[in-house]
C-alpha cells in the first residue's frame, strides 16, 4: 500500500500549484501564472524520468524478487490480471518463493494511455526496483515502453496485446538492444488471422457459409487481420463482400449493421479489442438479424457480458487465450478457473473467470519463475544473457496452453509459439459463443469443444 | 450507394434529435449564467446509470437497493433524479465559483471526472446495456417507408425529443418563471431592473437543463450503451454543436444539432466511418473563422 504514496504526493503537489494560480491577481495573470507553474511541473516530471541512481538494475542478488505487473486496471480485463498476477505470486509463495526468496508483486495502471504506461514502467523500475514487468494490454501502449525497458534492460513479459510489431519492429530489428522481450501469450494476430480461416472451414462445414463481412478497429493490433485474412477467404473460395475498418470511438453502429445487411453476408468477422460493440449487439438482436457475429470481441470476454447486454450478446463468438476457462486447453486450464472463482467470489465484480489477459498474465508470471529457477539468475542488469537463455528453454504448461517461445533467428524472436494439431491447425486459439440463457461455450477447435457452434435464431 | 439513402436521412434524424437533447441543456446554462457546464455530460450519465439502477439488478449502491421498476415508472424517476443532481451542483459548488470562468470550468470538470470515478466504483468498467421500450408494449423495431429495421426506441427518442423542446418552448415562452430564464440570458442588467430575482432563475435554469440531460442520457445509454467514460464524447459533442449554433441560442443549438446529425451520418455513410466526426470539426473551424457568433448568434446582447 506504501507504494501509492508517490502517486499521492505527486497530485498533492500539483494542487497546490493550482490553488497557488488562483489566488493570483488578474485573469491574465492568472492564466499566465497557471501555464507557467504547470510547465515548470511537467518538466521536473520529464526530468525525474532521467535521474539516474533510483534503479540499481537488480544487479544485488538478493530477495525478494519484485514482479512489476503493467495493465489497465479499471478495465475488467485488467481486474483480471491484476487478480491472476495476484494469486500466481501468491501460489510460488505457498511453495517456498523462487530461489527460495520471496516474491512480491506491484501492479501499475496504463489507463490504456502510452504516456502514463511510460511514467509508470519508470516508476515500476526506477523507485519499485522490480525485476521484471509483465503484462500491457494495447499494443500502442506496449510500443511506447520498449524503448525505455530495452534501455534498462528489465525482462518484460507481454500478455495481453497481440500485434506482430511489437515483435517485428522492435526485437526482429535489432536483437541485442530488445532481448529482454517476451511474449507468453496471446499468439500474435499474424498466427490468429491464420487460425481464423480454419475456424472460417469449420463455420463453413458447419452451416455452409460462404459469404463474410470482415469490419475491425483501426488500430495496430488488427493489421494482420486486415491483411491476411481478406486474401486467405477469397483464396479458400469464399466471397468477401465487405471490408471496413471502423474508427475506435465509434458511437452509431446502424450504418455498419446496414452494410453487413445489404452485402448479405452470412456472417460479420469482426476484430474489436477498442471497440465495444455491445450497442451494435443490441440492435442486431433487436432487429433480430440472424448474420454470425465472429472473430474478436475484448468486451465480450467480461464474464457477466450476456447479462450485462439482456442477453443481445447471445450468439455472438470470441476467440480468446484460456477459452473463458470453459474448457480444458491444458490440465491445469479448469483448476486455475475453478480456484480463481473461488478466491474471488465475493468481490467486486466481474467475478466468474478471468478475461484472455488474465490467463497470459498467470502463465507468464510461472514461466519466469521457471526461468528463475532454470538459470539460476534474476539478475538482468549483469546477467541478461542467463535469464534469456533461460526463457528461451521454456517448455511450461500454462492455462491458456502449452507455452515455448521463438528463438533468436526465427521471424518472431522471443514471441509465443503457436501450438498445432496433427493437421498442423493452431490450436490454441479457443473460440468462445455465448449461447441462450447467458451460457459460455467453447465451440472451436474440436478437441476443446464443450457445444457446437450455434447460428443466430431469434 | 444511393440507395441507401432514405435510410441515411431516416438515422440522421433520430440521431440528430438526440444530439438536440444533448446540447440545448449545456447552451441554456451557458446562455443564462455564463458557465460552461463541464460536468453536463456527467449529467447524461447520471441519466442513463440512475435508469440502470432502477430498471435493472446489475448494480447497487450502498441504503439503495437495486430494483428492477417497469420502464415507464423508472424513466421519470431517473430524469427527476439527473434535473435534482443538476441543481444540486449549482447550489452547492457552482453559485459560489460562477463569477471566475477558470475555476468554474476547473470545478466542473472535476465534477465530471469525480463522477466517472464514482460509476466505476459502484457500477465497474464494464460496459451495460438496457431496453427502454418493453417488448409487450411496442415491437423491437419499425417500417418508415422503404426504410426497414428502425430502432423504436430511436423513434421513442426522436418523439420524446420533440416534446420535450416543445414543452420547453412554451415555459420560455408562455409563462413568467421560464420568460425570466430568457430575459436573464438576453441581458442580466435588465431582467435584474424589471424585478427578476436572477439567483433563483439560475437555479431554475440548471434544474430544467439537468432534466433535458436526464433524458438525454436514458436515451442515449439505451440507443447506444452505458459505461462510465460516455460522458465525453456527447460532451464534445455539445460544444460543436452549441458554438456553431450560438452560444446560449436554444434555436440555433436544435439547428445545429440538425446540422451536425444529418452531416456526421451523411459523412459516415459516403466518405467512410472513420471520417464522421472530422468534418464537424471543420465545420466548427469554419463557424469560428466566418460567424464567431454562430448561426444564431446570441438572441438579444446588450
Amino acid at each position: 500500500m506504501a507504494r501509492n504514496n508517490d502517486q499521492t504526493t505527486g497530485e498533492r503537489h500539483t494542487d497546490e500549484q493550482n490553488a497557488d494560480g488562483n489566488t493570483t491577481g488578474s485573469g491574465y495573470v492568472r492564466r499566465r501564472h497557471f501555464l507557467q507553474t504547470a510547465g515548470a511541473a511537467a518538466v521536473t516530471s520529464t526530468l525525474a524520468g532521467c535521474i539516474p541512481g533510483g534503479g540499481d538494475g537488480g544487479d544485488n542478488l538478493e530477495g525478494p524478487i519484485r514482479i512489476g505487473h503493467l495493465a489497465p486496471l479499471q478495465n475488467p480485463l485488467g481486474i483480471g490480471s491484476r487478480r491472476t498476477a495476484t494469486m500466481a505470486v501468491d501460489q510460488l509463495s505457498e511453495n517456498g518463493g523462487i530461489m527460495d526468496e520471496e516474491v512480491e508483486v506491484v501492479h501499475a495502471d496504463t489507463g490504456g494511455n502510452p504516456g502514463t504506461a511510460q511514467t509508470e514502467a519508470e516508476r515500476l523500475v526506477a523507485e519499485e526496483e522490480v525485476d521484471v514487468i509483465v503484462g500491457t494490454f494495447v499494443s500502442e501502449v506496449t510500443q511506447a515502453i520498449m524503448d525505455y525497458v530495452a534501455q534498462e534492460g528489465v525482462p518484460l513479459i507481454v500478455t495481453g496485446s497481440s500485434a506482430p510489431s511489437t515483435v517485428t519492429d522492435f526485437i526482429g530489428q535489432d536483437y541485442e538492444r530488445y532481448k529482454n522481450f517476451f511474449r507468453t501469450g496471446p499468439i500474435n494476430s499474424t498466427f490468429q488471422a491464420e487460425a481464423m480461416v480454419d475456424y472460417v472451414n469449420h463455420l463453413n462445414e458447419l452451416h455452409g457459409w460462404s459469404s463474410f463481412a470482415v469490419v475491425a478497429d483501426d488500430a495496430a493490433w488488427v493489421e494482420p487481420h486486415l491483411n491476411v485474412l481478406p486474401g486467405a477467404l477469397e483464396e479458400e473460395g469464399y466471397d468477401l463482400v465487405m471490408e471496413q475498418s471502423l474508427n475506435i470511438n465509434i458511437d452509431d453502429f446502424s450504418p455498419v449493421i446496414n452494410d453487413v445487411v445489404e452485402s448479405d453476408a452470412d456472417a460479420m468477422i469482426r476484430f474489436f479489442a477498442h471497440i465495444n460493440a455491445a450497442p451494435l449487439l443490441v440492435e442486431r438482436a433487436q432487429r433480430e438479424l440472424t448474420f454470425g457475429i465472429e472473430g474478436i470481441h475484448v468486451t465480450g470476454m467480461h464474464p457477466a457480458f450476456a447479462q450485462l447486454t439482456e442477453g443481445a450478446a447471445t450468439y455472438e463468438t470470441t476467440s480468446q487465450s484460456g477459452g473463458g476457462g470453459t474448457t480444458g486447453i491444458t490440465e491445469n486450464t479448469v483448476p486455475f478457473v475453478e480456484s480463481y472463482r473461488e478466491r474471488y467470489a465475493d468481490s467486486d465484480p466481474p467475478v466468474g473467470h478471468p478475461m484472455y489477459m488474465g490467463f497470459n498474465t498467470y502463465d507468464a508470471i510461472n514461466v519466469y519463475a521457471e526461468a528463475v529457477e532454470r538459470g539460476g539468475t534474476w539478475d538482468y542488469g549483469n546477467d541478461l544473457d542467463g535469464i534469456v537463455d533461460a526463457m528461451l528453454a521454456t517448455d511450461h504448461t500454462g492455462v491458456a496452453g502449452q507455452i515455448q517461445l521463438y528463438g533468436p533467428d526465427a521471424e518472431y524472436p522471443h514471441d509465443a509459439v503457436e501450438t498445432r494439431d496433427d493437421e498442423g491447425t493452431i490450436s490454441n486459439f479457443p473460440i468462445t459463443q455465448w449461447q441462450p440463457q447467458g451460457a459460455l461455450e467453447c465451440v472451436y477447435p474440436e478437441q476443446h469443444a464443450t457445444a457446437e457452434h450455434m447460428v443466430p435464431r431469434w | 450507394m444511393l440507395s441507401g439513402l432514405p435510410t441515411v436521412l431516416v438515422n440522421a434524424a433520430l440521431i440528430s434529435a438526440l444530439y438536440a437533447l444533448i446540447a440545448i441543456g449545456f447552451t441554456m446554462i451557458f446562455g443564462v449564467g455564463g458557465v460552461l457546464n463541464l460536468a453536463h455530460g456527467a449529467l447524461l450519465m447520471a441519466g442513463a446509470y440512475a435508469y440502470l439502477l432502477l430498471a435493472r439488478d446489475t448494480i447497487s449502491v450502498p441504503v439503495f437497493e437495486s430494483m428492477t421498476l417497469h420502464p415507464l415508472i423508472a424513466f421519470p424517476i431517473a430524469v427527476v433524479t439527473v434535473a435534482v443532481l443538476s441543481y444540486l451542483l449549482y447550489v452547492v459548488i457552482v453559485q459560489f465559483v460562477e463569477d471566475n470562468p477558470i475555476v468554474t470550468f476547473l470545478a466542473t470538470i472535476v465534477v465530471a471526472l469525480a463522477a466517472t470515478e464514482v460509476v466505476i466504483h459502484y457500477a465497474g468498467a464494464s460496459t451495460q446495456t438496457y431496453t427502454l421500450i418493453p417488448s409487450d408494449l411496442l415491437p423491437s423495431t419499425v417500417g418508415f417507408g422503404p426504410v426497414d429495421g428502425i430502432l423504436t426506441v430511436d423513434v421513442v427518442g426522436f418523439v420524446v425529443s420533440w416534446i420535450a423542446i416543445g414543452l420547453l418552448w412554451l415555459y420560455v415562452t408562455k409563462t413568467d418563471s421560464g420568460r425570466a430564464i430568457r430575459a436573464t440570458s438576453m441581458t442580466e442588467r435588465g431582467a435584474r431592473l424589471t424585478g427578476v430575482n436572477v439567483h433563483a432563475v439560475r437555479a431554475r435554469t440548471w434544474l430544467v437543463a439537468g432534466a433535458l440531460a436526464g433524458i438525454g442520457g436514458v436515451f442515449l445509454g439505451a440507443s447506444s450503451s452505458a459505461t462510465p467514460g460516455m460522458w465525453l464524447q456527447p460532451l464534445s459533442l455539445a460544444f460543436i454543436i452549441v458554438v456553431i449554433g450560438g452560444i446560449g441560442s436554444i434555436k440555433g443549438s436544435i439547428v445545429a444539432a440538425y446540422l451536425i446529425g444529418f452531416l456526421q451520418t451523411g459523412v459516415g455513410e459516403y466518405l467512410g466511418q472513420n471520417f464522421r466526426g472530422i468534418l464537424s470539426l471543420v465545420l466548427l473551424i469554419a463557424v469560428l473563422f466566418m460567424l464567431p457568433q454562430g448561426l444564431f448568434g446570441r438572441e438579444y446582447h446588450e
